[in-house]
């Protein structure tokens, strides 16, 4: 599909021009469900710039494909070291189209980083020692419901586009149309024209002018919405004079500044800019100490610095028109939520997946063969073995396959009951239990996501971590009382473990500490509710999951309900008013390991 | 020859000139992160710095900065080790299998040590050039070996494979970097200052590697504006011309190496009075820290402070200001606890000095 034909997609298009005037920009993230045209946006960066370098990369692809490694074939032909140049260094130059980044394993979402923010590949593998250029622009996307890609990596893109959905039915019809009959010479011409305009913004880029107030109108707008670092300060420059270019202007003015507060600066919200008229949150009281110096004027400016009063207004207005995204951005993006992308690997070495990890004598039959560990095996036997005029003398016995580890660790989701008198104390169990889990969590690989229900909702508090850091900062102020919607709360914990699934956990553990008396139901009134919950829990067994209901009911006043709720779960049952979160954490690890 | 050179193609530039750094004094703010890390290049027992905080920080901005700082030192000439020709290696294969050692100058080592690294690059192994064409069983050092007097930068070292991390910790404890693989048996010494930078969000430290790190700087995002603004000022200004942006920070480049060499030579010279070892004991005892590795990197911070600053005496004011870097990172983590780590310290550090 030409670039020119796609339909009403005219911000997430002005950001792939952009990306084209400006290579510091570094990359474009499309956030789209499936089939919101994000794959077909990011192909029409070819045509956009059709003379630059453009590699493609196949989401699994492993590390070797992405840094390089051993040509194989040429090694073994002329007896040296022959290397091929992996997909970053490839695309030095041009663009490395890499979709679904969330989906990415770990291993090649760091090289990708470790590029990314120097420009460089180095290499330290098999032997191999050595850096080449790649200076690239990724173009990626992800669909927000697969869970969302790590904040590092979005972190060193410039832009982060939430595509439009298309709602109205002339344009989805326009698009259904353009589909059937594609190539249209109109569209053709469109894209010369788009070229046309790309070069000539690439002209008029170095002479934009941006003035020190609308600099600081960025960064204050970067401030009020908590985001992360400094990074982000500069991609919205960077956007605002591109912006400028692209309207074939000289200077900067308040749609460039709109533009880029959308593209960079909203994506890495992790608060709603009204509440940070008081001191920044996330920063515990201070004690009685006197204030280091340097923090001197956070809320007071001096009076140099003071802007005037229509730019604040602009910072304002800016804020304001974007407020309606905000929620959206705040809620499917992992800036706010801190997701701990890591995800680890634990004992079973098994299996052609995951990472690499040794290597061992064997046959390759159905195993991958490591090039450098073999020719290794080989190298101290060739002055012995008759050699043959070219390559190497090989046996059976050099051979060695990879060995690879792939992710086992467990997740446990802890769904703790914040409705009533005992919230508190469920609340200092649980987190008491998840921080114990938390502390073997190097030698388990293990995950723990952390969820509270009350009134009507279940709130996902701790997204699946192996952070103790964030376990201590999630749990600060918990609302407590109100009704028991225990469906939301298994409502909650299938969308954590289906997301967990996805990205390799297969050992997932349902903690849910409640006295199991639910009076709030989801779809259904106070008299649907226990059979509402009986079929979600079924739903939550059926998945795989294993569960455990620990029943905080502190009198003899029990009717049995958490015993049937756990009965409904296929899980165990523990009867644990009073414990210590150590035993909690014992008891649901036995249920991991049964 | 890498195949993927394309002769005659020239790709836009993403501004900044990758061979060039950005220079350590034109970094705005973090002051925690410098003198961490200006201190343990003054004193490299002090055990390393671990960098933690928020991303696009200039975490490793910082790190990269640092070689252009470092004095040079005097190493043994041919040996493949670098070592020190005033303190023959036992471990070193070249220096005990010569007489007499020559010695020459030579840059600190700072290695990267990225984290797609296999184990073979680490820790060095077979030459497989000279192995395949001249059948010979050559050592091929690694990056343990580069780094040997230098400083290893791992960025990222939250996300380190495991097993890399024991084979580091191992080698840190011991000095030394033994290889026994596939038909190898090579010793040669080993000793750099580990240089770690993460984001705790993304997964936390093991706690045994924490604990080997002497300094731990926690940074933050600027929340001055004006501070910010300059930092995208200078930002953009080496992006444009990475030359003349170093340029201008030349003399100011030179007084911190002059300042650091200085510090060096005076440091054996620094005197650490009773009263302010007894401040380190205390803290370390009031803050229920386990080993003695709290104290000896705190009083080595001091005086490193002290050799920094021209003073010929480390005093409790020293030992009070370090102590939040040298303590915070070994305090047994508390869920329960609302404070910070620092503020800890700092809460305990009051109340010692009260």
């Amino acid at each position: 599909m030409p670039i020119g034909g796609l339909v009403a997609l005219d911000v997430p298009r002005l950001a792939l021009m952009m990306l084209a005037v400006d290579p510091g920009l570094r990359g474009i993230a499309l956030a789209a469900p499936a089939g919101g045209g994000k794959s077909a946006l990011l192909q029409g960066m070819r045509e956009l710039q059709p003379d630059l370098p453009w590699v493609e990369l196949p989401l699994g692809c492993d590390s070797e494909a992405l840094l390089g490694g051993l040509d194989l074939e040429a090694t073994l032909n002329q007896g040296r070291r022959v290397i091929r140049a992996g997909a970053l260094a490839r695309a030095h130059g041009g663009f490395l189209l890499a979709e679904s980044c969330n989906l990415m394993d770990d291993g090649s979402a760091n090289s990708l980083l470790g590029a990314l923010e120097d420009g460089v590949v180095r290499i330290e593998r098999e032997g191999l020692s050595l850096r080449s250029p790649a200076e690239f622009r990724l173009l990626t996307s992800f669909d927000p419901a697969e869970g969302a890609p790590r904040a590092h990596l979005l972190d060193r893109l410039g832009m982060v586009v939430m595509m439009p959905t298309i709602r109205a039915s002339e344009a989805r019809a326009s698009i259904v149309r353009r589909h059937l009959q594609p190539d249209t010479e109109n569209w053709r011409d469109e894209a010369q024209l788009l070229r046309g305009l790309i070069e000539s913004a690439r002209e008029q880029l170095p002479l934009i002018k941006l003035s020190d107030s609308q600099r600081r109108e960025l960064i204050r707008m970067a401030d009020a919405l908590g985001v992360q670092g400094h990074r982000a300060d500069l991609f919205a420059i960077r956007v605002a004079r591109a912006s400028a270019a692209l309207g074939l202007r000289d200077e900067v003015q308040r749609e460039d500044l709109e533009l880029a507060a959308r593209l960079v600066l909203l994506p890495r919200a992790t608060r709603h800019p009204d509440t940070t008229q008081s001191a920044p949150p996330p920063e515990p009281p201070a004690a009685d100490s006197s204030p280091p110096p340097e923090s001197n004027d956070e809320t007071e400016p001096d009076a140099d610095s003071v802007p005037s009063e229509d730019q604040l207004e602009l910072a304002e207005e800016v804020l304001e028109s974007l407020a309606v995204d905000l929620p959206d951005a705040l809620s499917s993006l992992s800036f706010a939520r801190q997701r701990s992308g890591r995800s680890g690997s634990r004992g079973t070495t098994s299996g052609q997946r995951g990472r690499h990890v040794s290597s061992v004598p064997g046959l390759p039959r159905g195993q991958r063969l490591d090039v450098i560990a073999t020719l290794r095996a080989a190298a101290r036997w060739q002055r012995v073995r008759t050699r043959r005029r070219h390559g190497i003398a090989l046996t059976s016995d050099d051979f060695r396959v990879k060995k690879y580890r792939s992710k086992a660790g467990a997740l446990f989701i802890f769904a703790v009951d914040a409705s009533g008198s005992m919230a508190l104390n469920r609340m200092r169990q649980a987190k008491g239990a998840v921080h114990a889990l938390l502390e073997q969590a190097y030698v388990n690989r293990d995950r723990v996501a952390l969820l509270a229900f009350r009134g009507h909702e279940a709130n996902l508090l701790l997204p699946p971590t192996g952070s103790v850091e964030l376990l201590r900062r999630a749990v600060d102020q918990l609302p407590t009382g109100g009704g028991t919607p225990i469906a939301a709360s298994l409502v909650a914990s299938l969308e954590v473990a289906d997301q967990a699934k996805r990205r390799g956990f297969g050992n997932i553990v349902l903690v849910l500490l409640t006295d199991g008396r639910a009076n709030v139901g989801l779809k259904t009134d106070r008299a649907g509710v226990d059979t509402e919950v009986k079929q979600l829990a079924r739903a939550v067994a059926a998945t795989g999951i294993r569960s455990l209901v620990i029943d905080t009911q502190r009198s003899f006043l029990s009717q049995g309900n958490a015993t049937q709720l756990a009965h409904a779960l296929a899980g165990d049952y523990l009867y644990l008013p009073n414990a210590q979160g150590t035993a909690i954490a014992a008891a649901a690890r036995q249920v991991a390991s049964a | 020859m890498l195949t993927h050179c394309r002769s005659g193609h020239h790709p836009p530039s993403f501004g900044g000139d990758l061979q060039q750094t950005f220079p350590f004094t034109a970094i705005v703010g973090q002051d925690d992160l410098k003198l961490a890390v200006l201190l343990s290049v003054i004193d490299p027992a002090i055990g390393g710095v671990l960098i933690t905080g928020h991303r696009g920080t200039a975490k490793s901005t910082a790190i990269r900065a640092l070689a252009d700082l470092l004095p040079p030192v005097k190493v043994v000439a041919g040996c493949p080790y670098r070592c020190d020709p005033t303190e023959r290696s036992p471990d070193c294969p070249h220096c005990s299998n010569h007489a007499t050692l020559k010695s020459q100058t030579h840059p600190v080592p700072v290695i990267d040590l990225p984290l797609g690294a296999t184990e073979d690059r680490v820790v060095g192994s077979v030459d497989l050039e000279r192995a395949l064409v001249d059948g010979v069983q050559a050592f091929s050092p690694g990056l343990l070996a580069a780094a040997h007097r230098g400083f290893l930068y791992i960025d990222e070292v939250n996300l380190l494979e495991d097993h890399l991390v024991d084979l580091l910790l191992d080698v840190a404890a011991s000095g030394r970097n033994v290889v026994e693989r596939e038909g190898l048996s090579v010793r040669h010494p080993a000793r750099f200052v580990l240089i770690g930078s993460g984001n705790p969000e993304e997964g936390d430290l093991r706690p045994q590697l924490l604990d080997r790190f002497g300094l731990h700087a926690r940074i933050k995002t600027l929340h001055d504006i004006d501070q910010r603004v300059e930092v995208v000022r200078r930002r953009l200004a080496f992006e444009n011309d990475a030359a003349a942006f170093i340029a201008s920070f030349d003399k100011e480049q030179n007084v911190l190496r002059k300042r650091l060499q200085k510090a060096i030579n005076a440091k054996p010279k620094v005197t650490l009075p009773d009263s302010a070892l007894m401040l380190a004991a205390r803290l370390c005892d009031r803050l229920g820290i386990d080993g003695h590795r709290g104290e000896l990197a705190l009083t080595r911070a001091a005086v490193a402070l002290a050799a920094y600053e021209g003073k010929k005496s480390a005093d409790t004011d020293l030992v009070a200001r370090v102590a939040p870097l040298a303590l915070a990172h070994r305090l047994r983590k508390d869920p329960l606890e609302p404070a910070a780590d620092d503020e800890r310290v700092k809460r305990v550090l009051e109340e010692a000095l009260g």
